[in-house]
């Protein structure tokens, strides 16, 4: 037992009681009462005095008992502890877990409750232990300080420091879990933000003294290692859940469509298994809510750590299934694993679903616009595209007046350019231009047929050009081209007289440029000619690959990430529907059609639905169009649950702390004072009893 | 037990006793357990046979009889002398002793009031059946000589045998309480004086402390005659009471000692700390009222009063204590007479 105050006590104690005892010893101060005759007064007296020799004690006894208050008031004053913090209190932070696999059903006396509820359990405990503001401590220095800090992927202070206990037991209450990963670092840095900067003369900045850090894990903390905690502050780690958890979960999920054959799409289901036994589980793949198949998976027992090396935690076993489909159709693909009844042999309730979203099976549609140049259409008649057309460039002209050309991914101009309002360059679209120079506001500058001309420099950088060689090409007739001054074009290859082969791209078009006409070459008859068609007609299809990618795999996100989209123009009344029964929430579009909504908390369907128009892949219903995103929480580290019995900061090692020291500071100044009542009880009682007529 | 803050000083008989009780104790009359010789024939029987007209017996005649005394029937009948004895009647001499010390005046009823209304209730029955009546007081002070009638004073008959001066003429100026160590008056008798009795007794102050010892000395040696003393006092005397009525106890009379003790000294009502001041010599006793100090005071008192009524029952003195709340009437009528002391 300490004394937090001791100075102030017997300050107290040296005015105190003397001055108690001074009193004593002054004559009380009688009331003068004129009486008959004194006679038997004093002859009572005498025999009272006569026949008590404890007189003396008697009167005493109330003096011994305001002496034993006084003694009790005094140690109340000095504050008695049952564990000695110095004058001052401590500044904890309590961070608190919130990640997915908080969410296990392993932890608590029961083996069954939430690890964030047994977290919160202890944290509540930490605070009720905290020490309290003592009746003569000056401001909130010499009570225990608390902060909140609850931490998922990112983190976020949910107290302030303040030594009130019932908000700090309020705000550990309002923490929910999150399906997000855990990011320790942040949280870390978080509190560090905290500290206070304090000018100390000669010494500089001081940080103060250090924190007492609290966390709350069940040590799935990947960044761990990049934690790093202030040279003066102490860590206690406190495990939340049980080592041997067993848990079995979605790790990977990811679907493809065969390059060959669009239509066949393969999902594949990486699973993870923490069981220290050889587990099989079903895997329900359901698309658009109606199951199609259900695989059982085999996965190994997790393996024991060999020693020394690694830190000392099982391998989880893994296991996978492909699921197989002929679907060309866009889908919502949904897999679950069935784990059994056994609430124990899965404690992670969350990674057993997944979620996929899943774009059209599409490939590239080339329009070839030609006069009759055979050559072209031979080249690309071995290529794997969706769709090859030709046109004549009358035809195609009417095709771009009337919109048909939309449907073409990339449309190969030979020697011939369509007809663009003054001042345009192309139309809008991808165009692969061969023996024109397209001019205008963003075009190029054509100087004429020139000479013959070889090709003496090629960016090989340049993903067409990436293992193609043109060395072999002899230009005839050249056609000397300028790049106008501040154009976004660049050059893939360049001949003596100037650039050969340009990209040239457009606020709404791309093209790649070959000015010259091939049929005054030797190129059609060699075969860095298909080379150069297939690789330039793949790269600027991958354009369009990409914003399909923002349609499909774009759709893809973790919890803790920010669901960010382009809605097309014109979207209104946008409401994101959150998967459970969360509400759903209006966000309002930027003008230029992006929208952010998160950070993503649970995983399920994120579903977008607005009124307008839709893009090409949005399913519309009635005048609402709604796009659907995926949250899947696809973590090994989560997904492998059990508790880590330590855990490796940057600056130092934490194995779990007993939750024993968690009941520190334990005051003993209500008791005295209570005993004070007590003593001053008594000393009333015994006084009436004294002066009771 | 407290000094009576505003105490009531009667002015005349009317407001000692009023009048249904002078009518009831008009009837009564002063008995003794003796019957005592007295100076002036009055309505009381003697033992001594003596002029009367009651007849009592007959003794032979020895020389030096009176002649007028013998019977002349039985010499004529058997030529013998023989004297006739008659039933001599005696006046009986009431004595009140009235403690007029300042402790007297304390207590609620107040005990000085209380035992000027028994003094005078007592004389009156001693003057209506003519008797001998004295009052003397212990200590105080009278208010205006003048009016206290025929006053004699310890200092003025001091040195001198004189007998008590007659009733002074009124007219003298009131003058401020004259403290003395005794006052009296005496040698009342018949209704008549009635008035004087009460004008001294209405004209007394309490004042100072009583010298008991010396008090009672000065009543022993200039008392004439026989008769009842009557004591009205507290008793509770520094120095003693018993000198005092051994000193009264003889030469015949018939002493009552009456304690008067206000309820506030059977049952005090104080509490606290407190400096007890006697009114009388000043003397100071710190006490702090606690329940077994109250408990050692009645103890203390009861024992106080068993010494004082051991004490007089040894010396055939008749002792009763009486209460201040007690009805005057009640005292009269019911307790003195069961006493004795009237009939």
């Amino acid at each position: 037992m300490t004394f937090a105050t001791p100075i102030l006590a017997a300050i107290a104690a040296a005015i105190t009681i003397p001055l108690l005892v001074l009193l004593y010893f002054l004559k009380l101060r009688r009331r003068d009462v004129e009486v008959s005759t004194t006679l038997l007064w004093k002859k009572a007296i005498q025999d009272l005095q006569a026949n008590a020799p404890f007189q003396k004690l008697r009167n005493n006894i109330l003096l011994l008992l305001q002496l034993l208050a006084l003694i009790l008031a005094l140690f109340a004053i000095a504050q008695p502890e049952s564990e000695g913090g110095g004058g001052s209190g401590q500044r904890l932070i309590i961070l608190i877990d919130r990640s997915a696999s908080m969410t296990a059903l392993d932890a608590g006396d029961n083996g069954q409750t939430a690890r964030l509820d047994d977290a919160k359990e202890q944290a509540m405990a930490l605070i009720s232990a905290m020490r309290e503001p003592g009746p003569f401590d000056r401001g909130d220095d010499a009570a225990d300080q608390a902060m909140v800090i609850a931490f998922d992927s990112t983190a976020e202070i949910v107290s302030q420091f303040t030594s009130d206990r019932s908000a700090l037991r309020a705000a550990v209450q309002s923490i929910k879990a999150t399906d997000s990963p855990s990011r320790l670092k942040e949280a870390f840095r978080l509190a560090q933000a905290q500290r206070p900067q304090r000018f100390v003369e000669n010494e500089g900045l001081d940080t103060g003294p250090g924190f007492a850090f609290h966390l709350y894990s069940d040590g799935r903390l990947p960044d761990a290692e990049e934690a790093l905690p202030g040279s003066q502050d102490q860590v206690a780690y406190h495990v939340i859940g049980s080592e041997t958890a067993a848990n079995i979960g979605i790790t990977a999920l990811r679907a493809e469509r065969a390059y060959d054959q669009p239509s066949q799409l393969s999902i594949f289901v990486g699973v993870q298994s923490s069981d220290r036994q050889r587990r099989s589980v079903d895997c329900e793949l359901a698309i658009d809510a109606q199951t199609v198949s259900v695989r059982e998976i085999t996965i190994p027992a997790a393996t024991a750590p060999t020693a020394g090396e690694g830190d000392g935690r099982w391998t989880p076993g893994s296991g996978g299934v492909v699921f197989e489909l002929d679907q060309p159709a866009g889908l919502v693909a949904s897999i679950t694993l069935r784990t059994g009844d056994d609430p124990a042999g899965d404690v992670l309730d969350v990674d057993n679903r997944g979620w996929l979203v899943v774009p059209p099976a599409k490939q590239t549609s080339v329009a070839v616009v030609t006069e009759g140049n055979f050559f072209i259409a031979d080249a690309l008649a071995g290529m794997p595209l969706a769709r090859l057309d030709l046109f004549t460039p009358s035809e195609f002209q009417n095709a771009i007046s009337d919109g048909r050309d939309a449907i073409y991914d990339v449309v190969l101009l030979d020697s011939w350019l369509p007809q663009v309002a003054p001042g345009r360059t192309l139309p809008a679209g991808r165009w692969l231009v061969l023996g024109e120079v397209p001019q205008g506001e963003h075009g190029l500058i054509d100087r004429g047929p020139g000479d013959s001309a070889q090709i003496i420099v090629a960016s090989r950088a340049h993903p067409i050009m990436q293992g193609l060689t043109l060395d072999a090409l002899t230009i005839v007739t050249s056609r000397t081209i300028d790049l106008p001054e501040a154009s976004p074009a660049s050059v893939i290859a360049e001949t003596q007289y100037g650039p050969a082969i340009v990209e040239l791209p457009g606020p709404d078009f791309r093209a790649v440029v070959v000015p010259f006409s091939i049929m005054e070459t030797n190129w059609p008859f060699q075969a860095s000619f298909v080379l150069f068609l297939a690789r330039a007609i793949d790269y600027l299809d991958r354009d369009v690959a990409e914003a399909r990618a923002a349609s499909g795999d774009a759709r893809q996100f973790r919890p803790g990430q920010v669901l960010a989209d382009r809605l097309p123009l014109g979207a209104e009344r946008v409401v994101v529907d959150p998967p459970g029964d969360a509400p759903e929430q209006n966000i309002v579009p930027a003008s230029d059609g992006r929208v952010v909504f998160g950070p993503l908390k649970r995983t399920g369907l994120y579903r977008l639905r607005w009124t307008g128009p839709a893009g090409p892949v949005d399913a519309v219903s009635g005048d609402r169009v709604s796009r659907v995103y995926a949250t899947n929480l696809l973590d090994q580290d989560e997904s492998d649950v059990p508790a880590a019995p330590g855990i490796i900061l940057a600056s130092q090692e934490l194995s779990a702390s007993e939750t024993q020291n968690e009941a520190s500071v334990k005051r003993y100044w209500p008791y005295l004072l209570l005993g004070v009542l007590a003593v001053l009880m008594l000393e009333w009682y015994i006084y009436n009893r004294k002066v009771a007529v | 037990m407290l000094r009576t803050p505003n105490p009531t000083r009667p002015e005349s008989i009317e407001q000692l006793l009023d009048s249904r009780l002078i009518a009831q104790i008009s009837r009564l009359d002063l008995t003794s357990r003796k019957i005592f010789a007295g100076k002036l024939k009055g309505e009381r029987r003697s033992k001594k046979r003596g002029e009367s007209v009651e007849f009592a017996d007959h003794r032979p005649y020895s020389t030096g009889d009176d002649l007028r005394h013998i019977d002349w029937n039985i010499y004529a009948r058997l030529d013998m002398l023989f004297m006739k004895l008659f039933l001599e009647e005696e006046d009986l001499s009431l004595h009140i002793v009235l403690d007029c010390s300042e402790s007297a005046d304390c207590g609620e009823p107040n005990k000085f009031l209380f035992m000027q209304r028994l003094a005078m209730a007592l004389g009156y029955i001693g003057l209506v059946n003519l008797n001998r009546v004295a009052v003397t007081t212990l200590g105080g002070a009278i208010s205006s000589p003048a009016q206290a009638g025929e006053v004699s004073s310890e200092a003025r008959r001091r040195g001198s045998s004189l007998p008590p001066s007659p009733p002074r003429a009124e007219g003298r100026g009131e003058g401020s309480p004259v403290p003395l160590a005794s006052h009296a008056i005496r040698d009342l008798r018949g209704r008549r004086r009635t008035q004087d009795l009460s004008r001294f007794i209405c004209a007394l102050r309490p004042e100072g402390g009583s010298d008991f010892t010396e008090a009672a000395k000065r009543i022993a040696l200039t008392r004439r005659g026989k008769g009842v003393m009557i004591v009205l006092s507290d008793f509770f005397m520094k120095e003693g009471y018993e000198t005092g009525l051994r000193l009264l106890v003889g030469r015949g009379y018939d002493v009552f000692a009456m304690q008067i003790m206000s309820p506030q000294e059977i049952e005090p009502d104080i509490t606290g700390d407190l400096r007890l001041r006697d009114v009388e010599d000043f003397d100071q006793a710190e006490v702090t009222i606690t329940a077994p100090l109250l408990k050692k005071y009645k103890q203390t008192l009861a024992a106080y009063c068993g010494e004082l009524r051991e004490f007089c029952a040894r010396r055939e003195i008749t002792n009763l204590s009486v209460r201040t709340d007690t009805p005057i009437e009640t005292l009269i009528l019911d307790y003195l007479r069961q006493r004795g002391l009237l009939r």
